[in-house]
């Protein structure tokens, strides 16, 4: 018992000895690295003010009521009433569901056409330089040209693709692409695609650099086939960078605005308004910055989550790199 | 290309002759020009009878050797504006610059589609110009909330009686007058007759009512292939709410009670049998005939100015700019092209907008307004109110208010009709008279703060219901209108 209670004070001790030591060793750090932390201060002080402040703000304003017929600074406090009117409401379901698959099937398909074009690309041929140019061009390319430009390739009375269809006999009518609840996602979705699966490729390209020559070799010699050199080796190294990949085209597509912004303005009958777009709309046009808050943290979470599981792989990576 | 005796129709109207008096609710007696003789042949009586110096005049306002710094932002000129107008925008602020050489201006001009969102924006970081030029829509939203300062016509020279009284109203609220109109038009109905010729209706014959726009649409469909009617539904688009309401007034409907002569705007009607026959009427268009474009659902009128021109539109309602706008699109078209739009344009018909069922002829009273902010929400905490009042001076004037609004408005200043710049409209400006004879028949945006999400947000959505079949005629209306209930009762 006596044993016991020694124990126990010297482990208290030991801890708070720990804690202590441990203070004095981190301000040990900072003071002898004090010249490195004032040649970064500008930088956190900036960030400070243009993204901790907006944060704190925008989820203060979230508990806010603000009404569109007055100041912003005439706001009531409601609580948590913003959320609750904005989970509770059919247009936040529909909006979410189209954001879901917006993020989904922009990202997963981007990334599937960028990893298939690199592997393409990664053997040797006669103007391999070339096709690598040309592709990059819809990453490159303006979002707000290529919105325009592809509003009016699927225009649906005068569009090219409907105009083709009509000439080669293969379509009575232009295809209704944009105009139509049922079509309009999924032809936003090909322009986002379109736009991103360079970026996919750039990565995977970048990834498939440092897939070790040996091995793949070695499995030649050992008999392994294409697919399964491509499976058991290639794919393996390439894990960490298609994790990054993946995460970065859902960021990303998360917070795409301006294609479905510019060439639907979020309709028709709000069938391509995603989270971003809507809050836009809440926003700016409606004036119902509280509400539109409230809208923004629940983004900002699903974004942090995705970030969380972003530094992780960037950790992973690290980690394999360190032991390699 | 025919004349339609547009005078008499003008006069005849019995529906005018209310609206007409609800657009005159002050009195017109002493102003400037007689309102209650509006006429296209009392607008050419009365077209280059007076001279002014602008200078002369503003020197009276801000003396001309002024020092002082002005910013301000301006609803300009953007891709559906015909090269004319561009010119006289340089024009314009080259000028004010030569007369008041001591006034550092920074201005930034911003399209109608979005200069609303920023200058909310501004506004909230207390970061908006010391002056801004709003359409119609904005200015009783931003008077409301307290942003802008007391401004009338009086203090930069001129009497409330040189404007429009319906224009007025848009920049009242609760009393007290907060801006000046720097333009104001009505559109009007424009038709390609060999279009209706080939499709056996009368080529110098505009659709009566909306109801023969509707058959004119499907017979134009159904013989020729193309659609008939320009229809617009875009959301967040100044041109939705511009070619719908004139439909939904005709019919009898509104969203309040706006088309009458003294509104209250108490009791929502956009769920009335009326609106609803407005409502249909699209419907009948865009999904029962098919006879519209397609792409209404996306498109601005920007967007049907080449379809037009191209032979491929049968009629649309339209602005006062439009013609210009063709002989723009007309001089850029290379080829064959450019002779098959001559034809269009040698084709072109303008006339009055059709009426409803019981012959009511009604139409958006558009234009713009000018303000001057609270030093609170302007960078930096002051305004230079005599530089401020010089701009507005000038640009309000008869002479700019005129020349600002050459090709596609009408000047907001009533003495500007009194120019010889108006005189050289009428003589250059085909079918002018036809638009500016619509002007009697314009119904102000209900002067509210929520106008602009009613007539940019709701009514596009309430449309886009209907038409893509999200909801039915019926619904699409109810919700639409259970929708104002709610923002008019602060939700």
């Amino acid at each position: 018992m006596g044993r016991a209670t020694v124990t126990i004070v010297t482990g208290k001790a030991e801890a708070r000895q720990r804690v202590q030591s441990g203070r004095s060793g981190v301000l040990r750090e900072i003071w002898e690295h004090r010249a490195d932390y004032a040649y970064v201060l500008p930088a956190i002080a900036v960030m400070l003010v243009v993204i901790a402040y907006p944060i704190y703000y925008t989820i203060e304003l979230s508990f806010f009521k603000t009404p569109p017929g007055l100041q912003l600074r005439d706001k009531t406090f409601i609580g948590f009433d913003n959320y609750t009117t904005i989970l509770t409401s059919e247009v936040f379901w529909r909006v979410t569901w189209n954001t879901l698959i917006w993020t989904l099937g922009s990202t997963l398909i981007a990334f599937v056409l960028g990893f298939a074009t690199a592997l393409a690309l990664h053997r040797e041929f006669v103007g391999r330089g070339v096709l690598r140019a040309i592709l990059i061009i819809p990453w490159v390319i303006s979002a707000v040209a290529a919105s325009y430009i592809w509003k009016w390739i699927y225009h649906s009375d005068f569009g090219i693709i409907g105009a083709v269809l009509v000439g080669l006999g293969l379509a009575d009518r232009p295809p209704n692409f944009i105009d139509s609840v049922n079509t309009v996602l999924p032809s936003l979705i090909v322009v986002n695609i379109w736009r991103e699966f360079p970026f996919a490729m750039i990565m995977m390209m970048a990834g498939l650099q440092t897939v070790p020559e040996q091995l793949l070799r070695a499995a030649q010699v050992d008999g392994a086939s294409a697919w399964q050199r491509f499976w058991h080796v290639t794919f393996p190294h390439l894990r960490n960078v298609s994790t990054v990949t993946i995460l970065l085209l859902a960021v990303a597509n998360f917070n795409s605005f301006i294609i479905p912004w510019i060439m639907t303005g979020g309709g028709p009958s709000n069938a391509s308004h995603i989270w971003i777009t809507h809050i836009y709309e809440l926003a700016f046009g409606r004036q119902r910055w509280g509400v539109a808050s409230a809208y923004s943290v629940l983004l900002f979470l699903t974004l942090m989550t995705l970030g969380y599981f972003y530094v992780r792989a960037l950790s992973g990576n690290e980690r394999q790199e360190g032991s390699a | 290309m025919t004349r339609i005796t547009l005078g008499s129709a003008v006069l005849r109207g019995t529906v005018a002759t209310a609206l007409m008096a609800s657009l005159m609710s002050t009195s017109a007696l002493g102003a400037p020009v007689d309102l209650s003789k509006w006429s296209p042949e009392y607008v050419r009586s009365i077209a280059g009878t007076q001279d002014f110096d602008t200078a002369a005049d503003c020197a009276k306002v801000t003396p001309l050797d002024y020092k002082g710094r002005l910013t301000f932002w301006y609803q300009g000129v953007f891709e559906g504006d015909p090269d004319l107008l561009r010119q006289y925008y340089k024009d314009f602020f080259e000028t004010f610059r030569k007369t008041y050489p001591n006034i550092q201006l920074e201005e930034q001009a911003l399209t109608y589609n979005d200069l609303l969102d920023k200058f909310r924006t501004a506004l909230l970081g207390n970061a908006a110009p010391m002056a801004v030029r709003l359409q119609i829509l904005g200015g009783t939203e931003f008077a409301s909330k307290g942003y802008l300062e007391p401004l009338k016509p009086e203090d930069v020279g001129y009497s409330t009686e040189d404007f429009w009284p319906g224009a007025m109203k848009a920049v009242t609220w609760e009393g007290v007058t907060y801006g000046i109109p720097t333009n104001n038009e009505t559109m009007a109905f424009i038709w390609n007759a060999d279009i209706f010729k080939r499709a056996g209706l009368d080529p110098d014959k505009a659709p009566a009512t909306w109801d023969d726009v509707v058959k004119y649409s499907k017979q134009i469909h159904d013989k020729l292939g193309i659609a008939g009617y320009g229809l617009v539904a875009r959301k967040n688009a100044g041109n939705t709410p511009y070619r719908f309401m004139p439909q939904l007034w005709a019919y009898g409907g509104g969203v309040f009670d706006e088309a009458t002569a003294n509104p209250t705007y108490e009791e929502v009607k956009l769920d009335s049998p009326q609106s609803k026959a407005a409502l249909q009427a699209s419907y009948d268009m865009y999904v029962r005939d098919k006879s519209v474009p397609v792409s209404a659902l996306t498109n601005q009128q920007a967007d049907n100015q080449p379809l037009f021109l191209a032979g491929q539109l049968g009629m649309m309602i339209s602005h006062p700019s439009d013609y210009d706008v063709m002989l723009d699109l007309q001089k850029k078209a290379t080829g064959a092209d450019k002779d098959k739009a001559q034809t269009v344009i040698d084709n072109m018909r303008y006339g009055l907008i059709p009426t409803g069922p019981d012959g009511k002829r009604a139409v958006v009273f558009g234009g713009s307004n000018i303000h001057i902010l609270k030093p609170e929400y302007v960078e930096g905490g002051k305004v230079d109110e005599p530089a401020a009042k010089a701009i507005i001076c000038m640009w309000t004037s008869p002479e700019w208010s005129l020349k600002m609004a050459y090709a596609g408005s009408n000047p907001g200043n009533l003495n500007g009709f009194k120019t010889k710049w108006m005189k050289e409209r009428l003589d250059n400006i085909k079918f002018l008279d036809v638009t500016t004879s619509m002007l009697p028949y314009g119904i102000p945006f209900p002067a509210l703060p929520q106008a602009p999400e009613i007539m940019n947000i709701i009514v596009p959505d309430m449309l886009q219901n209907a038409l893509t079949g999200a909801m039915p005629v019926d619904e699409a209306a109810d919700d639409a209108a259970k929708r104002v209930r709610d923002l008019m009762g602060g939700l």
